[in-house]
């Protein structure tokens, strides 16, 4: 059995126990959205799409979503049910099994890709009566599916490396912490250029600017090639640094 | 005279003990070392450990906690890296070949590792296709084990809602679904009621009629008494014993000069240089 299909075997487990645990998906939803109505009530009225350029028509409504589905896509459960299976010995039975180790880790992140595309879906939809409407079109709400999930693969992946280094439910879920300043070191509430040079410099070296900006340009505008490949880029180097390091540490797993 | 403890003392006094031919070794290591380096300096938690377990027996490993017991069965069982000596399962070398190790053995660790969202039939079905089954084999396969340790009826209900002597039977069923030649089970029966214990037991024989090595590590003198044709006594890292519970019992007896056979506890108790008073209070962190 190759280790694609080993881990799409562990990639649907990792599914059902999602799905036998809704409430696990609750706070991925709410929190996201309401990050959204606030951000929008506070700085609505500042931007009036009417006399907004960087608005390009839509609501800020729709300039904020990108922050929210990020948010949404980084809560990193996969790690924290590793660290069920670690505390309870179900990991240590899968290791025993002539599984690849690749095959352990990417089958949690096989399943974290697949919840996020759904839950982006849903957070999209909810988010319609806010006046917001992906303006690239069909195509462009895949990309944005494909983008918002692929970051939720990386995170998770970041997320797992600290579950299998530490073992520990309490030091992974304040390694999901990290999110939050990457998140506010972002061009989250304007442009890039009408940051102030400290900010600018700071969101210039953080790669989740990238992967917002492009899901700005796919709800913004028609699709725009250039901003695409700047936030695909940088998602493939990390996804390849994250999956590297978690196959690097699953081997020498003791 | 008293023995000093930690040192090895063969079964048999008179005569060595029967030796095992190779070919028939199902587990065999050699000069087992496991080190690890934590924060107050480097722990020796396996100093050099040689056993030989012959294909078909029920190897009993004992030993007080920490002495390294089951550091030695996930250094075995391709868990744990081995900083020094060989481990060998019928006859592959687990280091050089882990994943032809893994499909000859069955492992059921400590605090029966299963998750509980998962039914027990789900459960053995992912764990026959991740020994590469097909879906229809794994399905029937996983019926028939869940005949064996009979929970046919509660086969699709959630692990979550197991008794733990029925979560017991389901973590051995799933250490059986590739039928491996060796069963590695590390305290299988601890934390069960007198009931649970026993039907662990029969299965445990029942496997080991079908022609299963069984390796298995208790803290049950009894147990060990029950089922086991020989057993080691590690202590400290070290085997201080090796033998049949029968030939254990005799040497001590002959060696203190007894004139009744003594028990596997005073085997024991004698092995690990321990008194009863000092077990009943001692407390000692289980480093594996």
């Amino acid at each position: 059995m190759s280790t694609v299909q080993q881990a799409s075997l562990l990639g649907g487990r990792a599914l059902r126990e999602a799905l036998r645990t809704p409430d696990s998906s609750i706070p991925t939803l709410l929190i996201p959205l309401f990050f959204l109505v606030v951000n929008v009530g506070q700085a609505g009225k500042i931007f009036p799409s009417s006399s907004t350029s960087f608005l390009e028509g839509q609501s800020y409504a729709a300039f904020q979503l990108p922050s929210s589905l990020l948010l949404a896509a980084s809560f990193g459960t996969a790690a924290l049910y590793l660290v069920e299976d670690i505390e309870g010995g179900y990991f240590d039975k899968l290791r025993a099994a002539p599984v690849s180790r690749s095959a352990l880790v990417l089958g949690r992140l096989m399943a974290e890709a697949a919840k996020s595309v759904v839950i982006t879906a849903i957070l999209v939809v909810l988010a319609l009566p806010f006046g917001i409407s992906i303006a690239s079109g069909p195509l462009g709400f895949l990309l944005l599916l494909v983008l918002t999930s692929l970051w939720g693969v990386v995170f998770a992946g970041f997320m797992q490396l600290i579950a299998l280094k530490t073992r520990s439910a309490a030091a992974t879920n304040s390694g999901g912490l990290v999110f939050f300043p990457l998140l506010f070191l972002t061009p989250n509430f304007v442009p890039r250029e009408l940051l102030t040079r400290p900010m600018e410099l700071a969101a210039t070296f953080n790669p989740v600017t990238y992967v917002m900006e492009a899901l700005r340009s796919l709800i913004l505008r028609d699709l725009a090639w250039a901003p695409l490949a700047r936030g695909f880029a940088v998602l493939a180097v990390l996804g390849a640094v994250m999956l590297a390091l978690n196959v690097r540490l699953i081997r020498s797993y003791d | 005279m008293p023995r000093e403890p930690g040192s090895k003392v063969s079964a048999t006094v008179e005569s060595p003990p029967p030796t095992i031919p190779a070919m028939e070794l199902a587990v065999e290591a050699e000069g087992l070392v496991k080190q690890y380096r934590g924060r107050g300096g480097t722990v020796d938690a396996v100093r050099g450990v040689d056993l030989r377990v012959g294909v078909g027996e029920v190897f009993g490993f004992l030993g007080p906690n920490g002495a390294g017991k089951s550091t030695t069965v996930r250094m075995l069982t391709t868990l744990m890296s081995v900083t020094s000596g060989t481990a060998r399962v019928t006859g592959i070398d687990v280091m050089a070949d882990p994943d032809a190790a893994r499909r000859r053995i069955g492992v059921a660790l400590q605090e029966a590792g299963l998750d509980p969202r998962q039914t027990g039939r789900e459960l053995l079905v992912l764990q026959a296709r991740l020994f590469g089954s097909s879906a229809a084999q794994a399905a029937a396969r996983a019926q028939d084990l869940l005949e064996l340790v009979d929970l046919v009826d509660a086969a699709d209900r959630r692990i979550k809602g197991y008794s733990g002597g029925m979560k017991r039977r389901l973590d051995l069923a799933s250490a059986l679904v590739h039928e491996p030649e060796v069963l590695f089970l590390d305290e299988p029966t601890t934390g069960l009621d007198p009931a649970s214990r026993l039907t662990v037991w029969e299965e445990m024989r029942r496997i080991n009629a079908r022609g299963t090595t069984v390796f298995l590590t208790t803290q049950y003198l009894e147990e060990a008494d029950q089922l086991c044709d020989r057993l080691a006594i590690i202590d400290g890292g070290l085997i201080v014993r090796e033998g049949t519970p029968a030939e254990l019992k005799a040497e001590l007896r002959q060696r203190r000069g007894l004139h009744v056979d003594p028990t596997l506890d005073e085997v024991f108790l004698d092995a690990t240089g321990r008194t009863r008073e000092r077990l009943a209070g001692e407390v000692r962190e289980v480093s594996a």
